[in-house]
């Protein structure tokens, strides 16, 4: 039996202090504190600022009305129930809350899917649609994308921000996985354990699904994007600044990425509107 | 068989004070351990444990490290325990621990409020499965 952990602090860094004592291999790995406080306070603090109806309309943007909700939903601090509930309760009418409440419905499917699959969510769920076979991406993820150091503007403040945070808007982390995998051509399992190492809402349900759902061996086709897309819903605040700017790897049409990274592979319609702009 | 003195096991996926075991049993000694070795395969960094350890500060719980089964059986030896409450998972580790646990007391798996009621679901796609569920994701659960 081990003693009981502590519980009275003073104050967060106090805590702070304590848990790098009692976890010196965490804290090896990375020492920061995420600015996100765990806590059904803090959770019930954001849940009463959730607005349904911008969240439909900015939900891409990475300045957009996202709830960052999940950490406290991945660890049931609030219930999917009563994340629903409260968005409904917030909408005129319930059509107002279909996008945010459909987001929810992804969770509670992606839970599902694992209690039935358990540590399948680990293996391909389907052969690999980019014309490579899964022996061809490198098993471990280059140390300079983990540690931000790449010199895409872009990726290297998404891993930053990964590290220091915990969280990340989900359509950098769309634009993250998309290019390591596809990109950089990293077996989607290597990214999927690195995002798990850092997300306030990791698990292995949400996360690596997604990550399938991104590499294509859980979709019909591989999830691309392209400079205009990022730059679009980032404002452009990466570009401007990229030392890459001149030599973007994501500057081109879509067709043109994907033959030059699906060579063979017929080429799906990724026009916006057809898209439907993001995931799935 | 009446449960008389039951504890409650808190684990990673339920961290909320209205979780249904302590709900049932708001007197009942609760505890979380923290899975030092599941730390160390997901090689987890410290501001996951840091905003865990947060939700746990608002919680009735005792806070222990180690093996979840040994320590749960521990604390539940220490209380005489009869019976141990807890919350559903996911989580392939999660069954395997219950199944460690059951092999010493019964127990009692509690959930809390759906977010869609437990039909059958086609779970192929996210789309068959949203054909099924939507008209009850929809809904407020205490209409």
């Amino acid at each position: 039996m081990t003693a009981d952990l502590r519980r009275d602090f003073a104050d967060r860094d106090d805590l702070s202090v304590y848990l790098r004592e009692q976890f010196p291999g965490a804290t090896a790995r990375g020492e920061d504190i995420s600015p996100i406080r765990g806590g059904r306070r803090s959770a019930l603090t954001a849940l009463a600022r959730i607005d349904p109806v911008r969240y439909a309309a900015t939900r891409n943007d990475l300045n957009g009305a996202v709830t960052r909700l999940s950490p406290y939903i991945r660890h049931g601090v609030l219930s999917l129930a009563e994340v629903r509930d409260a968005a409904l309760a917030r909408a005129i009418e319930p059509g107002q809350a279909y996008k945010l409440v459909q987001e929810l419905a992804w969770r509670d499917y992606w839970r599902r899917l694992y209690a039935e699959i358990g540590a399948g969510v680990w293996r391909d769920r389907e052969p690999l649609k980019t014309g490579k076979r899964t022996d061809r991406y490198a098993p471990d993820l280059p140390p300079e994308i983990e540690r931000g150091e790449t010199g895409l503007a872009c990726m290297d403040a998404f891993a930053r921000e990964l590290r220091e945070t915990g969280y990340l808007h989900n359509h950098a982390r769309m634009w993250v996985a998309a290019w390591v995998v596809h990109w950089r051509g990293v077996r989607w399992q290597a990214g999927a354990r690195w995002f798990l190492r850092h997300l306030l809402d990791g698990d292995p349900a949400s996360n690596n699904l997604s990550w399938q759902w991104v590499a294509s061996t859980f979709s019909s086709k591989p999830y691309l994007f392209n400079r205009e897309n990022l730059a679009r819903y980032t404002g452009n605040r990466y570009c401007r600044e990229c030392p890459l700017r001149d030599a973007c790897p994501f500057d081109a049409p879509y067709e043109e990425l994907q033959a030059r990274l699906f060579p063979g592979v017929p080429s799906p319609d990724h026009r916006p509107a057809a898209r439907k702009d993001r995931r799935r | 068989m009446t449960i008389r003195r039951p504890i409650v096991w808190v684990h990673g996926d339920d961290l909320s004070p209205e979780n249904a075991a302590i709900a049932a049993n708001p007197v009942a000694p609760a505890i979380f351990v923290f899975d030092d070795r599941a730390i160390e395969r997901y090689k987890v960094t410290l501001k996951r444990i840091a905003f865990i350890y947060e939700c746990l500060l608002e919680l009735p719980v005792v806070i222990r490290r180690g093996d979840p089964a040994v320590e749960v059986l521990a604390f539940a030896r220490e209380h005489d325990a009869d019976a141990i409450l807890t919350t559903p998972s996911p989580a392939p580790g999660f069954r395997q621990i219950v199944r460690t646990l059951e092999r010493n007391l019964p127990v009692d798996i509690l959930s809390g409020m759906p977010f869609v009621p437990d039909l059958h679901y086609d779970l192929g796609r996210f789309s068959r499965y949203w054909r099924t569920a939507e008209r009850h994701a929809m809904s407020a659960a205490d209409e």
